[in-house]
């Protein structure tokens, strides 16, 4: 093994996990990449807090604007959705479906903790409950919590490395992330596949906390975007469904485009109609 | 102790019924030689009974009350679920509307209800809520239950028409009239005339939203109902959750005085028959949702059924536990008198009475003693059980929405209800228990010595 844990560069294996951390849209998945590809420093005594909040600093300034197809199969439907979505650092994202006719311009707006849902047909702006949270997101497999929740990893767990070398073919990290003491987490347990070289994920498997796999996603199709390699289809699959999947394939993403703050608000979503 | 002379018996024997008259009349007497003491134990005695009949009364209209909202209110005395949709309520698991007339077609002396359920988020403008969607037929829902009458405000109208709102639309939105629970109504702060906003999961992974005007708030009958219930029609909800073709669930009224289990094992015979046909057809079970699930009101409520037979035996403890105490009371009338006719008895015992026919005359004694009381008692606990099944103690002042209890929410005002059957239960039960209690002075004038009893 030609790298220890310990000599695992620090800074990266942070991002890591905040990359990991986002179990849905990739998007800020690749927020964090461009970010903290720029903050890394191979070294092995780095000032970790300093670090984090280095990177905490960048992320903010970070914006992204993606279209992207998601395909949920379930045993009673299969749907087709095309979102288009931005993103601006970890706090603030909108996503708005353009098709099929039936949902088009149903958006759906996230400002740090709390989603607010725009529904065009009765042109009303309906926020999500705590209780709803862990509903389904636009009937996909993904719940509403995916999306808010994302920023918790570095906070509520515990990482280590359990794992390096050749898995498929590949070169992997395999890191796990176990919930700090009293953590307000969903899962129990996080296992995550890195690629050594490009610190692209290929495998996050979610546990609950009786240590049974609730369900994995996989990523593929990476791509050189702005300079990094990202993955451009995710694929959750629920572990107890096993016919069952939602895929996220990214048409198009970029980088660094120019989104106001202002564009995530209340306001600015009812008036985009 | 003594044994009779043989020369006395045949005396006795051939004027038995005569003798035995004049027991009777003796014992009359007897209890009115001491007027204050028998109408005190009478009083005691009546007074227990009254308390009996009332408490009585009381459970009665408790335990008919909990049937009601069992039954009549909104769960039916029988309902049909597919079994997919009793463990996960799995929102394809329905039966279809085919079935339900085919049911309908093969019991007409059952009337059925079909209803439709979906779990929401509900919001109006000051805030959101996780909400339980329920969808009936106006019509036949009257049929079988009181869902729709049981309104705190407003009046059931689940009809399309315009919604009053004050913010500025361009066109003004029309919205399916919808019935709310109270505390969600609290919660969401909706009045009558109000804009609600439902957003689900359609049943073809769309996303359904539509506006609705509460036309009614409805009074709590189910605790989960009154927090988070949304009550519309089946029209309105299968325009918001895309979906045709079938029910969740139907509720079934029978006949009052039928044989629940008998049409339950009926009703399940002939979905089995339904069921062979779809299969026949090339659908899989799993995929329609499981198999046919017919439960009686009891299986639905288990807890309101096992409430209702604790009740039956609570009252015959209770029963036992007053009428003993009045008792007491008779045991102690009787001792004292015994004790003061100590003389008189020795007397008797002289000139030839048998013990036994003391013993029969001081039982005869405490019997006119118990069958007085059961006629006072009876007659005054009756008429104040009737005056409460018509008024009932009301308690709205304090608990305005009633109370909830084992689940089931009970009205604010306390209603008995009284029967016969219930007088009469409770006239036996104080009769044996007094004619026993009486047995314990009355044997003592067995072991009375004549001698020293004449001194």
């Amino acid at each position: 093994m030609e790298q220890s844990f310990l000599r695992l560069d620090r800074c990266r294996m942070r991002r890591l996990y905040q990359g990991f951390s986002i179990p849905f849209l990739a998007l800020f998945l690749f927020a964090t990449y461009t970010t903290c590809a720029t903050a890394a420093e191979p070294s092995d005594k780095v000032d970790i807090q300093a670090l984090v909040r280095h990177v905490d600093n960048l992320w903010r300034g970070t914006t992204s604007h993606a279209d992207m197809t998601m395909t949920v199969k379930t045993r009673h439907y299969q749907r087709k959705l095309t979102l288009e979505a931005w993103s601006r650092g970890m706090e603030n994202s909108l996503v708005v479906i353009q098709a099929p006719i039936k949902d088009r311009g149903i958006a759906t707006l996230k400002v740090g903790e709390n989603i607010w849902n725009y529904l065009p047909k009765i042109n009303r702006v309906t926020k999500i409950p705590p209780s709803m949270m862990s509903g389904s997101w636009m009937g996909s497999h993904f719940t509403n919590d995916d999306l808010v929740k994302e920023n918790t990893f570095e906070a509520d767990y515990n990482v280590s490395l359990t794992f390096s070398g050749m898995r498929d073919g590949q070169k992997i990290y395999e890191i796990t992330a176990l919930p700090k003491e009293n953590a307000a987490v969903v899962w129990g347990k996080v296992v995550m596949d890195v690629i050594q070289s490009s610190l692209t994920p290929t495998r996050a498997d979610y546990y609950d906390e009786d240590g049974k796999l609730i369900r994995r996603m996989t990523f593929s199709d990476f791509k050189k975007v702005d300079g990094k390699i990202v993955p451009m289809i995710m694929k959750l699959q629920p572990e107890d469904k096993p016919t069952e999947s939602t895929v996220l394939e990214y048409n198009k993403i970029e980088f660094n485009v120019s989104v106001p703050q202002s564009f995530f608000s209340l306001q600015s979503l009812k008036r985009r109609h | 102790m003594k044994t009779p002379s043989p020369e006395f018996q045949p005396t006795h024997a051939n004027h038995g019924s005569g003798f035995f008259r004049m027991l009777l009349f003796i014992s009359w007497r007897n209890i009115w030689r001491n007027p204050i003491r028998s109408l005190l134990t009478v009083s005691a005695l009546s007074g227990s009974l009254v308390m009996l009949i009332l408490y009585s009364a009381l459970l009665e209209g408790m335990s008919d009350q909990m049937v009601s909202y069992a039954t009549d209110i909104s769960t039916g005395k029988l309902q049909i679920h597919r079994k997919a949709y009793l463990d996960d309520q799995d929102l394809y698991a329905t039966l279809s509307w085919q079935t339900l007339n085919q049911l309908e077609k093969q019991n007409p002396e059952l009337k059925f209800a079909p209803r439709l359920y979906a779990a929401g988020l509900a919001s109006s403008k000051q805030n959101s809520t996780g909400v339980l969607i329920e969808a009936v037929d106006p019509k036949q829902e009257n049929q079988v239950t009181h869902l729709l009458e049981h309104l705190r405000n407003g009046k059931t109208d689940l009809s399309m028409a315009p919604i009053k709102n004050d913010t500025q639309d361009e066109i003004n939105p029309e919205g399916y009239g919808v019935l709310v629970g109270t505390q969600l109504a609290k919660n969401l702060q909706l009045t009558l005339g109000s804009e609600l906003i439902l957003m689900t999961q359609a049943a073809d992974g769309s996303i359904g939203n539509a506006l609705y005007r509460v036309t009614g708030i409805l009074s709590p009958f189910d605790p989960n109902f009154d927090r988070m219930g949304v009550l519309m029609s089946v029209p309105a909800y299968q325009d918001l959750m895309a979906m045709q073709n079938g029910m969740h669930e139907v509720a079934i009224k029978t006949p009052e005085d039928a044989d629940l289990t008998k049409i339950q094992q009926h009703l399940l015979q002939q979905l089995a028959q339904i069921s062979t046909q779809q299969l026949k057809s090339g659908d899989t079970l799993k995929n329609l949702g499981g198999k046919f699930v017919v439960e009686t009101w009891k299986q639905l409520n288990p807890s309101v059924a096992s409430m209702l037979s604790l009740s039956r035996s609570m009252l015959l403890i209770i029963g036992v536990i007053v009428v003993s105490l009045a008792a007491l009371g008779m045991i102690n009338t009787l001792m004292m008198a015994i004790h003061e006719r100590t003389h008189e008895f020795g007397i008797l015992l002289s000139i030839g009475l048998k013990r036994w026919a003391i013993l029969v005359m001081i039982l005869l004694e405490s019997l006119y003693l118990a069958v007085l009381s059961a006629i006072i008692g009876a007659v005054v606990g009756g008429g104040i059980a009737l005056r409460f099944e018509h008024h009932g103690i009301d308690f709205s002042s304090q608990l305005p929405d009633g109370y909830d209890w084992a689940g089931v929410v009970f009205e604010p005002i306390m209603k008995g209800s009284i029967s016969m059957d219930q007088i009469w239960q409770a006239v036996i039960l104080m009769l044996v228990l007094t004619v026993i209690a009486s047995l314990i002075p009355a044997l003592r004038t067995l072991k009375l010595n004549t001698a020293e009893a004449i001194r």
